[in-house]
């Protein structure tokens, strides 16, 4: 049956629809995203500006830097915390403890990210549960405002990339065979040496896929920034944001979007090259 | 002490949970030899061998390696190696880092050192050249080698080995067998080896250990374990033998001899254990051990030829016999000699052999045996 339905090409129909979605809703909008940053606001001829107020603007690059410096660092923290309880879900929890643990996880992910950033706005207003704990206990006299800051931006965003980070690497070392392990130990390593030489290199494909998703998704989100880091959040994507609904400037909005999208495809093709991952193998 | 003892278990017991693994085990392996695990699959003597590894802690008793009670040494710290039954070759790393890794984690050497070493060790198993390979351009021989070499080139007082020809085809396998042996043979270091595959552990070892529901059933050059085995366990799973259940002893000739009754025959065997007469036996005997003469002598069973397996090099008989009041048969394994009789399917025969081929044990009923 496969044969025939190859021969008559009616396989191409399976896909049809996803191509349909894809080429209407992401590859046209791209290429008329494209040609807008290409094009002055008023007249709709060809020109350059639109780049040259990025490049020449310390304000729009500076906030460009920092959204890049805080994704790369909250991938990091992600990935430290998502790591070690990926391993001891694997390959230290019983069957029974592992599934509670994974449904631990995933639940929190079972509510939009709009309802997790308003949660963390209740416990971080300064008369939230955190401030309120605080002053409780003695610990501070006043009420502190816990919104607002870098850090507590990267908390709303760790705890949105979290699964995308767990569920990789979970699956890498659920490929990796225990008597690997205790080779390693046999031979006379340590857990140090065990992690870095075997367990670490195993996963490397993992890592990767949770690392590139991770930090996609932070680079280009908007609702958890702006919830918890309000208007001084510094995110760039609210430059674009800007651009686009509050100045009605489409070719300016259009012109950050592709700096967005060609630099973090740079940034993911660097990363793969230098780890020397594949992306076909990784994802 | 005659012998130096390189590994010594003295009552070793492992639970898990209520499941006695290992019952109260205890034997020693002499320095420079080759001792075999054999048992059944879920016997315990893969727990036994990760006892001595280091990966499983006894519930009670001691283990000795080289002297030194090692119950509380890591296994990172253990004078011993294992060959996994999947080798568990680091598949991230090429040959050459595989055979190094074990080195490079004892520090202290430089690189070249530690490279002339691996380099020696896959000569030794005779990979010499291949050290630039990935595991995965290797075959399962290849693949069998390189998890040697890696385990030998920390020159340990003991290798343990889990079962790694188990994953050959029968070909390689009795090839890596003999080669396996030789190598032990020249390093002099000490193989603990487990297998459920008893013509592998009577080809290879100095010692077997026979192992049953986490207990010891004899410990005897193979020669001895096939001659004069301990069990009626011991008779049934070594070697090929002819089970014929429920008789009775009738008398003991003398110390050794015991004389049963089989469906109203009377036949000849050891008597394997301490028995009294009137007790309910079994009676095992070597098919290869059992004379076959055409037509009808005396002293002999008489029978008749039902059925002629040709294999090659011997054939397989089967013989029904006539003057038993139920019915009994009897294989009997015969040579292509010279010499060999020439008998066909439906021919009268005469079977006997000596006292020796046969062995007596207290009837077990076949689920419990």
């Amino acid at each position: 049956m496969l044969a025939r339905l190859k021969r008559t090409g009616a396989l191409w129909l399976l896909l049809l629809p996803m191509l349909l979605w894809i080429g209407l809703l992401f590859v046209l909008p791209h290429i008329k995203l494209f040609l807008l940053s290409f094009q002055d606001r008023y007249t709709g001829a060809f020109t350059l500006k639109n780049y040259a107020t990025f490049f020449t603007s310390p304000l729009y690059r500076g906030v460009f830097i920092h959204t890049v410096e805080y994704s790369i660092l909250t991938t990091l923290v992600t990935l430290a915390i998502a790591f070690p309880a990926a391993f001891v879900v694997t390959k230290v929890l019983s069957e029974r403890a592992k599934a509670l643990v994974v449904i631990a996880i995933i639940l929190p992910y079972w509510v939009s990210e709009l309802i997790q950033a308003f949660t963390w706005m209740v416990i971080f207003r300064e008369t939230g549960i955190l401030s309120y704990t605080l002053r409780a206990l003695g610990i501070t006299r006043h009420n502190i405002e816990f919104l607002y800051h870098n850090w507590t931006v990267m908390v709303g965003l760790v705890y949105t990339s979290l699964l995308f980070m767990v569920i990789p690497i979970l699956n890498s070392l659920e490929t990796l065979d225990d008597s690997l392990i205790e080779a390693s130990y046999d031979l006379g390593g340590d857990f140090w040496s065990t992690m870095k030489e075997i367990i670490i290199p195993h996963s490397m494909p993992g890592i990767m896929v949770g690392s590139i998703m991770v930090f996609m998704l932070v680079l280009g989100n908007y609702v958890t920034v702006t919830l918890l880091g309000g208007k001084n959040s510094l995110w760039f994507t609210e430059n674009i944001y800007n651009q686009f609904i509050v100045r009605f400037n489409q070719n300016q909005g259009a012109a950050f979007s592709v700096i967005l999208l060609t630099f973090s495809v740079l940034f993911v093709w660097a990363l793969l090259k230098i780890t020397k991952q594949d992306l076909s193998e990784a994802m | 002490m005659a012998q130096e003892i390189d590994v010594s278990l003295v009552n070793v017991t492992k639970k898990f949970g209520d499941l006695v693994a290992v019952d109260n085990v205890s034997f020693d392996v002499p320095k420079g030899s080759f001792f075999s695990l054999l048992g059944p699959s879920g016997s315990g003597k893969t727990t036994i061998l990760r006892m001595i590894a280091g990966f499983e802690v006894p519930t009670s008793g001691d283990i000795y390696i080289g002297g030194q009670r090692v119950n509380d040494v890591p296994p990172n710290k253990r004078p011993c190696n294992m060959v996994f039954q999947r080798l568990a070759l680091f598949p991230m790393m090429n040959v050459l880092d595989n055979v190094m890794y074990g080195l490079r984690r004892r520090g202290g050497m430089s690189k070249k050192e530690m490279e002339r070493l691996a380099n020696d060790a896959l000569a030794r198993v005779g990979l010499a050249g291949l050290g630039k390979r990935r595991i995965h351009q290797l075959s399962g021989g290849q693949q069998q080698r390189v998890a040697l070499a890696r385990s030998l080139v920390l020159d340990p007082t003991v290798l343990l080995l889990d079962e790694p020809l188990a994953s050959l085809d029968l070909k390689l396998r009795q090839a890596m067998k003999l080669e396996l042996k030789r190598l032990q043979e020249r390093l002099g270091t000490t193989f603990i080896y487990i297998t459920h595959d008893q013509t592998v552990a009577i080809a290879m070892s100095d010692t077997i250990a026979v192992i049953n529901k986490g207990r010891i059933e004899q410990i005897a050059s193979p020669e001895e374990l096939y001659r004069r085995p301990a069990t009626h366990f011991v008779a049934s799973f070594v070697g090929e033998n002819n089970i014929l259940t429920e008789g009775r002893l009738v008398r003991q000739v003398d110390d050794q001899v015991g004389e049963v009754e089989m469906g109203g025959i009377l036949m000849q065997g050891r008597i394997g254990e301490p028995m009294k007469p009137g007790d309910k036996v079994d009676l095992f005997v070597r098919p290869e051990m059992i004379l076959l003469q055409p037509g009808k002598h005396s002293p002999g069973i008489l029978g008749k030829v039902s059925e002629i397996n040709f294999d090659g090099s011997h054939s397989l008989i089967v013989v029904d016999l006539l003057e038993s009041q139920r019915p009994l048969s009897i294989n009997v394994k015969v040579q292509h000699t010279e010499q060999a009789p020439e008998v066909h399917v439906g021919d009268v025969v005469t079977l006997s052999w000596n006292w020796g081929a046969g062995n007596i044990f207290h009837h077990v009923p076949l689920q419990e045996a």
